[in-house]
């Protein structure tokens, strides 16, 4: 599969993330319950893809993040995405990711990710409420939504990074 | 890589904290392409929810109906007494020789606006609309919805507006201006200012409020229209208690805002009238 594919697919999830989830979710948990699809893709990228691969999509999603919905700070999930999915993709580079390691890996980033932002926030008092506050009203239930779409999406999405692998590879290998 | 990434967030946060006046084009053109594609499904997927919702009222209506149609005998007797009122006014003001900016001050147009997306930031939540500055939106105008007030337009784009609901009030930073507020039936005698959104009791601050003031726990909270910046008498909320503030000299209370944030589908734009720097200067 073409990057241009996986650009796509990304693209439509950040879409439907905007649009569509806040009507899945159930309005008393809008506030609480918080997807972060694109962020996963990212982390998907670094598992199955290449850590340069993920550092340009988080970067690149990150950025359409933050001008689609600019509210305080522009930059903070552009740079974070981008950086995040690097250093996923560094530590696991040699391992072959399980859908155990894969899950756990997303669930830590995920946490690792709203906390980053949290705190970005906080430095530049633009959010109020402690950290123990935050954690258990948004960060840890929308830590279950992104454990939820990583499992049910797990399978099609490895297919779509690794065939790009191979793709990849075979092409340089008839390049040489 | 890696490096100018760093550089380039530090550079972005540093010229974007501080509250720009206006959008560069690529940002515009990002914006009206993404929110274009996102208001053709955020839409339908209300709609869809709202029929489910419909199923779901369907036993209340009745009640709800009875209620209605006590408040259409009311409103009816209200526009009575309205229109003698401000025939009054208006001939008042013949004989006071109003210029004509200030006698369309107050003469708010609502700008119906449906809404496109909803930021997943925490920290953020921002609400894209469908309208912009072709259809005369701009910065700093207020969002409200038929129970009461929203937030404040943000950023603009030519076809999109980003909207900055209450929950980002904040005293601390430069990224939401302080609205002042007064009571319902004391408009003349009450005064407050919205200054914080308390995330962790999900209330609005009010802060600023005078040892003698009339207002008490349940009064509903509206703007004021003090400094023809924000428009006045859109509803906000219910205050919920009312303690004396952390120095000690003035009140502060706490507001339950009317408004949900979530899910939301239609919303109004305030536009003020334009005041004619020209007519003014000239007497």
């Amino acid at each position: 599969m073409s990057l241009n594919r996986i650009v796509l697919i990304i693209l439509i999830i950040f879409v439907l993330e905007g649009a569509l989830m806040p009507w899945l979710i159930p309005s008393s948990f809008g506030d609480r319950i918080i997807p972060h699809f694109t962020f996963v893709m990212v982390i998907f990228a670094s598992l199955y893809g290449s850590r340069h691969q993920a550092l340009a999509l988080g970067m690149g999603f990150g950025l359409l993040q933050d001008i689609m919905y600019y509210g305080h700070v522009m930059g903070a999930h552009f740079f974070f995405m981008g950086l995040i999915g690097y250093l996923i993709g560094i530590l696991l580079e040699r391992k072959k990711a399980t859908l155990m390691l894969a899950i756990s890996v997303i669930g830590f980033a995920s946490i690792g990710f709203d906390s980053v932002l949290y705190f970005i926030n906080k430095v530049f008092k633009l959010t109020t409420g402690s950290y123990p506050w935050a954690l258990i009203q948004y960060i840890l239930p929308s830590l279950f939504l992104q454990l939820v779409f990583a499992l049910l999406f797990y399978v099609p999405v490895r297919k779509m990074f690794e065939s790009r692998k191979q793709f990849h590879s075979s092409d340089s290998a008839e390049e040489m | 890589m890696l490096m100018i990434g760093f550089l380039i967030f530090i550079v972005m946060i540093g010229l974007s904290i501080g509250g720009r006046q206006s959008l560069t084009w690529p940002e515009k053109f990002v914006k009206d392409a993404i929110g274009g594609i996102q208001q053709m499904i955020y839409r339908p997927a209300g709609a869809v929810a709202g029929f489910f919702q419909d199923m779901k009222n369907l036993n209340t209506i009745y009640e709800e109906n009875e209620q209605l149609r006590m408040l259409a005998a009311q409103y009816a007797r209200d526009k009575v007494e309205y229109n003698f009122v401000k025939n009054e006014n208006k001939r008042l003001q013949d004989e006071l020789d109003f210029a004509s900016h200030q006698k369309e001050m107050y003469d708010y147009t609502y700008m119906i606006a449906q809404v496109i997306s909803v930021s997943n930031d925490a920290n953020n939540r921002t609400i894209n609309i469908n309208v912009g500055s072709r259809q005369g939106v701009e910065k700093d105008m207020a969002v409200v919805t038929v129970d009461g007030l929203v937030g404040l337009v943000k950023a603009v784009t030519p076809f999109t507006a980003s909207v900055t609901p209450y929950t980002e009030l904040n005293s601390l930073s430069t990224a939401f201006n302080a609205i002042s507020a007064t009571v319902l039936n004391k408009e003349t005698e009450s005064f407050g200012i919205l200054t914080d959104y308390d995330a962790e009791l999900e209330r609005i601050m009010m802060t600023k409020i005078g040892e003698g003031d009339p207002m008490k726990e349940g009064d509903t909270v509206i703007t004021s229209g003090f400094g023809n910046i924000y428009p006045r008498g859109l509803q906000i909320g219910t205050i919920e208690t009312l303690k004396v503030g952390e120095v000690g000299l003035t009140y502060e209370a706490t507001i339950d805002p009317f408004v949900d944030l979530n899910q939301l589908t239609e919303v109004f734009v305030v536009k003020i009238p334009q005041i004619n720097e020209d007519e003014e200067l000239t007497p």
